[in-house]
Formats: C-alpha cells, sequence, structure tokens
C-alpha cells in the first residue's frame, strides 16, 4: 500500500464482497416476499369497495413504516425460541433485515402494480412491462437499504467497511477506507441502473415490434 | 511458695480484672460455628425432630445429612458439568461447605431466571450461582456475608482498537445482554447498545467481528481468556460496576440458623484462605479473595459479630433506579388492561425517573431531527439544483459528481462519515450527532431532490428555446415543476430519521432501546415505538401533500 493509501486487512476486499452477496441476498429475499405481498394488495386495491379501500390504507401504512424501526421491531417482537407447530420460527439476521424491507417493496410493488394492471386493462403492454425496469430500480434500493443490517450485527457489506474503520485512528485513512466502499457499492449500482436502462429499450423494441 | 503465689496473683491480677471488666467477651466465629453446628445436630438427633412440620433449615440439614445446592451447570470456571463430573469455583465452594457442616451436597441445576425461585419453593437450601448482590435481590432472598466473591463488568474488544476509559467509548456501539444492571451506566457515556438475549454470544459475536466492543461480568470472560487464541486477539480495556457476589437462602420462616452458619463459615473461609485456594484451584481471578483475606483476618472482624459489621461487610450494589412520581399509577393501569385483555401490557418509560427523562428526550430529539432533516433536504435541494442548473461547468460538475457519489453510498455508510467528519470538528455530544445526521439525511435526499430540479431547468429550458419564453424566473418554474419529486425525497428524510441512531443521535428509537436494555416491556415498548414514528411520518406526508398542492398552483398560475 502506498503512503497515502491506509493500511487494510489482507482479506478486506474478499470480506467486502462476501459482505455484498449477503446485501443482494437481503435485497432478493425482501423483493420476492414484497412481489408476493404487493401483487396481492394491488389485485385487491382495484377491486375497489371497502376491501380496495383497506387495501389501500394497509398499503398506506406500509408506505410510512421507516424501515430502520420495523427492523427493530421485529427484532424485539419475535421471541428468539418462537415456534409454529414446533418449528422454530425466529428469523435471523438476515431475515430480519429482509423483512423489514417488506413494507417497502410490498407498497412499492402494489403501487406500480396496480399502475402496471391498469395500463394493461387499457391495452398499453409497452406501459404494463414498465413495471420490470420498476421493480430493478426497486431492487437496487433495497441492495442499499439493506445496509442497515450492520445495526444488528449482520455481517453485510456496510458492516465489513465498518470493522476496519473502526482499527483506523486517523480521519484521513477512515474516509479512503468509505470512499472504497462508495466505489464498490456504487459501480454495483450504476451496473444496476444501466441494466434497468438496457431493460427499458428492450422492451420498448419489444413493444414496437409487436 | 508464699513468693510464688504473690508473683502468680501480681501477674495474673491485671488480666483477670481486664476479663471481668468486658461485659462479653468477643467469641471467634468458630466457636460460634461449632455451637450453632452442634445446637443443630442434637435436635436432629431428637427422636421425632425431624419429623416436625417446618422444621428448621440447618436442622433439617443434618436430619437429611445433605446440602441442597443450586449451582449453574453452563458457566465455565464456576459451574460447570460434564456428564456427571461438576466443577468450577461455585461448586467447590458448595462442597467445601457441606464438608464444614459435615453433611453431603447434592447439586440441582439453576440459571439466571431459576435461582431464585428455586429458593422460594424449598427444591435447594441455598444458591451459589454467580449471582450479584444488589438492593433489588435483598428483598426477595437473605444473601450470606461476606461475599464469596466480586465481579465486575469488564469491556472486551480486540487488542489493536485503542480504548482505555469511558471518553474512548463515545458513539461506539458496544454489545451487551438484555438487563445487564451496568447497561445503564454504558448509555450515560454515550455509547451505543447492541442487545443480545444471551451472554454466550458475545465471545463469537467478538470472533466474527460483529462486535467490536462487548461488555460482561469479568467472571464470564474469565475462561474464555484461558483460550489461548481469544487472548491473543482480546483483552480487558476497563472495568466498572463492582459487584459481590452473595450466596444466598430463602427469606422465609426457619432459614435464619442455617444463614448464620453460612455467614460464620464464610467468615472463617476468607479469613483461613479457603476460598482463595479453591479461586486459584479454578483458576479465576483472585484480587477481591485477598483483598477479604486481609480484612477478614483483622482482629476486629475476626468476631462471630465481624459479618454484621458494616466496617467489614461490603455493602449490597445500589440498583434502584428512581420511580417516577406517577409510577403507581402506571402499575395500575397495567394491571387493569392485562385483567381486561389478558394483554401484557408493560410500559417501563414511565415507570422510573431514568427512562422517563429517556423517553422525553427522545421525542424531543426525534422532533428536532425530523425538522432538522426536512430543512436540511430543502436547503440542499435548493443548492444543488440550482448549481446542477448553473451555466459553469465549475459549478454544475462538483453539483453533479457530489449527488452521484452521494446516490452511489449506502444511508449507513454516508451517516457514518457525516459523524467522523463532524466529531473531528467537534467534540462528540448529542446536538453534534443530531446535526450530523441531519446534515446527511439533508444531502442524501437533497441530492436527488435538486437532481429532479435540475432536470425540470433543463425541460424548461429547451420549452423555452422552443417557444421563446423568457429564460429569467426559470427557476422557481422548475421547482413547482419537481414538487411531486422534491415532496418524495422530504417524505424520505422523515423516514430515514430513525436511522440517526446509529451514529449515536440520541433519538426515539436510541433512547427505546437504552430503556429496553436496562428495563422490560420490549414487546410494548417497540410497538409504541412504530406507531410514533408512523404518526410522524403520516403529518410529514399530510403537510408535504399540502406544499406539494401549493407548488403546483404557483405552476399553473
Amino acid at each position: 500500500m502506498t503512503a497515502w493509501f491506509p493500511r487494510i486487512s489482507d482479506d478486506f476486499v474478499l470480506q467486502l464482497l462476501l459482505g455484498m452477496t449477503v446485501n443482494f441476498q437481503i435485497a432478493a429475499l425482501a423483493l420476492v416476499f414484497g412481489l408476493a405481498l404487493g401483487a396481492l394488495f394491488a389485485w385487491v386495491r382495484l377491486a375497489g369497495g371497502v376491501v380496495g379501500g383497506a387495501a389501500a390504507a394497509v398499503i398506506g401504512l406500509m408506505r410510512a413504516a421507516p424501515t430502520f424501526v420495523v427492523m427493530f421491531f421485529l427484532l424485539n417482537i419475535i421471541p428468539r425460541d418462537a415456534t409454529l407447530f414446533g418449528v422454530g420460527v425466529a428469523p435471523s439476521g438476515i431475515m430480519t433485515v429482509a423483512l423489514s424491507l417488506v413494507p417497502y417493496s410490498a407498497s412499492y410493488v402494489a403501487d406500480n402494480g396496480a399502475e402496471a394492471l391498469k395500463q394493461l386493462r387499457a391495452g398499453s403492454t409497452l406501459g404494463a412491462l414498465q413495471f420490470l425496469p420498476n421493480v430493478t430500480r426497486a431492487f437496487f434500493v433495497l441492495v442499499m437499504s439493506s445496509s442497515a443490517g450492520a445495526a444488528i450485527g449482520v455481517t453485510e457489506g456496510i458492516a465489513v467497511i465498518l470493522r476496519e474503520a473502526e482499527l483506523m485512528p486517523a480521519l484521513g485513512d477512515k474516509l479512503v477506507l468509505f470512499a472504497v466502499g462508495i466505489v464498490f457499492f456504487g459501480v454495483t449500482l450504476q451496473a444496476g441502473f444501466a441494466l434497468m436502462r438496457l431493460l427499458q429499450r428492450r422492451l420498448g423494441r419489444l413493444a414496437t415490434r409487436g | 511458695m508464699g513468693r510464688t503465689r504473690v508473683f502468680l496473683l501480681a501477674r495474673c491480677l491485671p488480666l483477670l480484672l481486664s476479663v471481668l471488666a468486658l461485659p462479653t467477651r468477643a467469641e471467634t466465629p468458630d466457636a460460634a460455628l461449632a455451637g450453632l453446628i452442634a445446637d443443630a445436630r442434637a435436635e436432629a438427633a431428637t427422636p421425632g425432630a425431624c419429623a416436625q412440620p417446618n422444621v428448621d433449615r440447618l436442622v433439617r440439614i443434618f436430619c437429611e445429612n445433605r446440602l441442597r445446592a443450586g449451582v449453574r451447570e453452563y458457566y465455565p470456571l464456576f459451574g460447570a458439568r460434564e456428564g456427571q463430573t461438576r466443577s468450577g469455583y461455585d461448586v467447590d465452594v458448595a462442597r467445601a461447605l457441606a464438608g464444614r457442616l459435615g453433611v453431603e451436597p447434592v447439586f440441582t441445576r439453576v440459571n439466571a431466571a431459576t435461582r431464585i425461585p428455586l429458593l422460594g419453593e424449598d427444591r435447594i437450601d441455598v444458591v451459589l450461582a454467580t449471582m450479584g448482590h444488589n438492593t433489588q435481590r435483598d428483598g426477595q432472598v437473605r444473601f450470606i456475608r461476606p461475599h464469596y466473591y466480586q465481579s465486575e463488568t469488564i469491556l472486551v474488544g480486540p487488542r489493536a482498537l485503542t480504548v482505555k476509559d469511558w471518553p474512548d467509548i463515545a458513539s461506539r456501539t458496544i454489545c451487551v445482554t438484555i438487563g445487564s444492571g451496568s447497561n445503564a451506566q454504558i448509555v450515560s457515556h454515550n455509547a451505543r447498545l447492541m442487545l443480545f438475549d444471551e451472554a454466550g454470544v458475545l465471545p463469537d459475536r467478538l470472533k466474527d467481528e460483529t462486535c467490536a466492543l462487548a461488555a460482561q461480568d469479568d467472571s464470564f470472560f474469565a475462561f474464555y481468556f484461558t483460550e489461548p487464541d481469544f487472548e491473543r486477539r482480546f483483552e480487558r480495556k476497563f472495568g466498572f460496576a463492582q459487584v459481590p457476589w452473595g450466596m444466598a437462602v430463602a427469606r422465609s420462616a426457619g432459614t435464619d440458623r442455617l444463614a448464620r452458619a453460612l455467614d460464620l463459615a464464610s467468615q472463617i473461609f476468607h479469613r483461613d484462605g479457603v476460598f482463595l485456594d479453591i479461586a486459584r484451584k479454578n483458576r479465576i481471578g483472585t484480587g477481591f479473595l485477598e483483598r477479604q483475606q486481609a480484612v477478614w483476618q483483622r482482629p476486629t472482624c475476626n468476631t462471630d459479630a465481624g459479618s454484621r459489621d458494616p466496617a467489614c461487610v461490603l455493602p449490597a450494589f445500589n440498583a434502584d433506579l428512581q420511580p417516577t412520581p406517577f409510577a403507581g399509577r402506571v402499575v395500575a393501569f397495567e394491571d387493569w388492561v392485562e385483567a381486561r385483555t389478558g394483554i401484557d401490557l408493560a410500559l417501563p418509560m414511565f415507570k422510573t425517573v431514568p427512562a422517563w427523562s429517556l423517553f422525553k428526550a427522545g421525542i424531543a430529539n426525534s422532533l428536532i431531527l425530523v425538522v432538522g432533516a426536512l430543512a436540511a433536504t430543502l436547503v440542499f435541494a435548493l443548492v444543488l439544483g440550482a448549481a446542477q442548473s448553473a451555466g459553469s461547468p465549475l459549478l454544475r460538475w462538483p453539483a453533479r459528481s457530489l449527488t452521484v457519489v452521494l446516490q452511489s453510498s449506502p444511508v449507513v455508510l454516508t451517516l457514518v462519515i457525516a459523524a467522523a467528519v463532524a466529531q473531528a470538528i467537534f467534540a462528540y455530544s448529542s446536538a453534534v450527532a443530531i446535526g450530523a445526521a441531519a446534515v446527511a439525511l439533508g444531502l442524501m435526499n437533497g441530492s436527488n431532490a435538486g437532481q429532479a430540479i435540475a432536470e425540470a431547468m433543463h425541460t424548461l429550458r429547451s420549452e423555452a428555446g422552443t417557444r421563446g419564453a423568457a429564460a429569467h424566473g426559470l427557476f422557481g418554474h422548475a421547482i413547482s415543476r419537481s414538487a411531486t419529486q422534491i415532496v418524495s425525497f422530504l417524505i424520505n428524510a422523515a423516514k430515514g430519521t430513525p436511522i440517526a441512531s446509529f451514529i449515536g443521535a440520541p433519538e426515539l428509537l436510541s433512547a427505546l432501546t437504552d430503556i429496553t436494555s436496562f428495563a422490560s416491556g420490549r414487546a410494548t415498548t417497540y410497538s409504541m415505538l412504530l406507531v410514533f414514528y408512523i404518526a410522524v411520518v403520516a403529518i410529514v406526508v399530510w403537510l408535504c401533500g399540502r406544499l406539494r398542492d401549493w407548488l403546483e398552483r404557483r405552476q399553473a398560475s
């Protein structure tokens, strides 16, 4: 390492990459749960009536629930030894973070899903297909938000960076390390957005051909 | 012969007079204990005495020829069990006590939750289970004095980490177990807590680096420091909250003589170094026991009254928290709810003065943080929006670069960077943490909103160019056009405020985590927290809706 670059652990990059896979894992879980729940709410909301109104109210509440508070709520409300039909159901740290992101992902999917269904009913396939890049966008937002797991001891990417920073006494060294973290996450995010734009263009071409 | 008598009289008379001058001569603890044992044995030997209901506990021990001791099984170095073999300091002390009484020890497994109830249910005679003697427990069991050991809470962390005293832990995260009496003290030094249900996970969390620092009894970590790998990587940073450990007997009728016998035995064990030998055999710290041996070898303490002398025995650790003036009404309300709904409601934040103060400060700080984050978001949105729309690339490109960097940084990392920079400039305080969090949230959301303003500005310029409209005053129109985006990032900023607890901002989430670390009622507490924040965000959404309407009306006009 050069003089301006801080001394970091030999396996830091490997640990960071492993940590980032946890971020992706959390985001994927949150999106899967969100898709299931959000699609259901979108369908119920479009049905209208009292049930539709209730679904809209629940979506509104989910939209307003701060992820970080939901995470601590789940962590403290579910006993460590909770069982259902004799099977342990206490979520792991990763699952707790993923579940805390579900209100966001479900409300996002419900909003965009309802819009997509409307477009589809109006005969605009391209409009409906916009749902896919929007979900991709949500996935990368979830990846970035999953860093909240560092607060409850989940060893994800940011936790790895903060762990390394704890051992650095100088602010300058820490800032260089944080910059490395931003580059790693930034490249991932920008790659994700590039993928999203590519997807949008492909869908556009498909719809035009259709 | 006559001269000899005169000589003896002259030598012995002053001694005789001095003895007669004392009202009662202090008895040695050994003699007092021997007397107690002899009396109890004689009673036990009396026909029919052992069959009496409510027989005295000491007498019953001799009737049954056994001392039932409650010990731990999973507390290395103090109470451990492998198959039928028990080991540890507490176990060996129980054996020594039984040996002194001349009976057999019989062990029963206890843990932190069962050790006092098992005494109350008369399933054990004495508990020796790493139990700290505090003022709260004084009302539940009768502690044996002098105390047989003393522990303190120690902070353990990697050797490479420079932490020497309280000032070094401000804004750091400390892993602790819920309910630990020392948590309140850690909180008072501006540290954040990461809570765990069981102490057993702390060494693993240190090893896998989830925890940079962990606080727990030195007796707990003593075992792990015997592991070469743990000892090589970690060290004791500093200790605090010394708590004397007490053996205890039940507080029911018929236990006085047993307690007295154990008091005297404990006193003798300190004086004669029995405790010290057992400690050395089990490889635990001996500093406290060495100091206690010196105390109990003093002539003033080495009497049958020594265990009642405040100059010789240690006081209980004061763990009582001052109740609020309305604590009684809160308890009555909890009972009322439980009686009518069956819900075990617990409202610890209203029952003690420290918890109530933390709770009030938490709400106030949360509201300040929300207002600060909204204001910062709006300011940064306008500044970065204007800079990104500027004609000069010297303004435009730095603003765009900053936006890309902020968009690429996860929220937790941005907060940590803001806190690190703030702490390099200012001394750590709650206000600095709140300010840093507001700025970080404002930058993150403001940069996105600013980008929306710049994009709106771009479209307006294009339209102005094509339609030939006036270019001046476009910025105001750009703000109106990007109203929906600005509002959505303002709401996002409000929703993000609880994450400020990660950098030590004492908002409500942080305050309630601190409260639940030394009180019960986690389910109620975190439910209230969720309701509070959803209500705050709902109000912000409503206010932002009004702002959006105003901006859109302005655009229309």
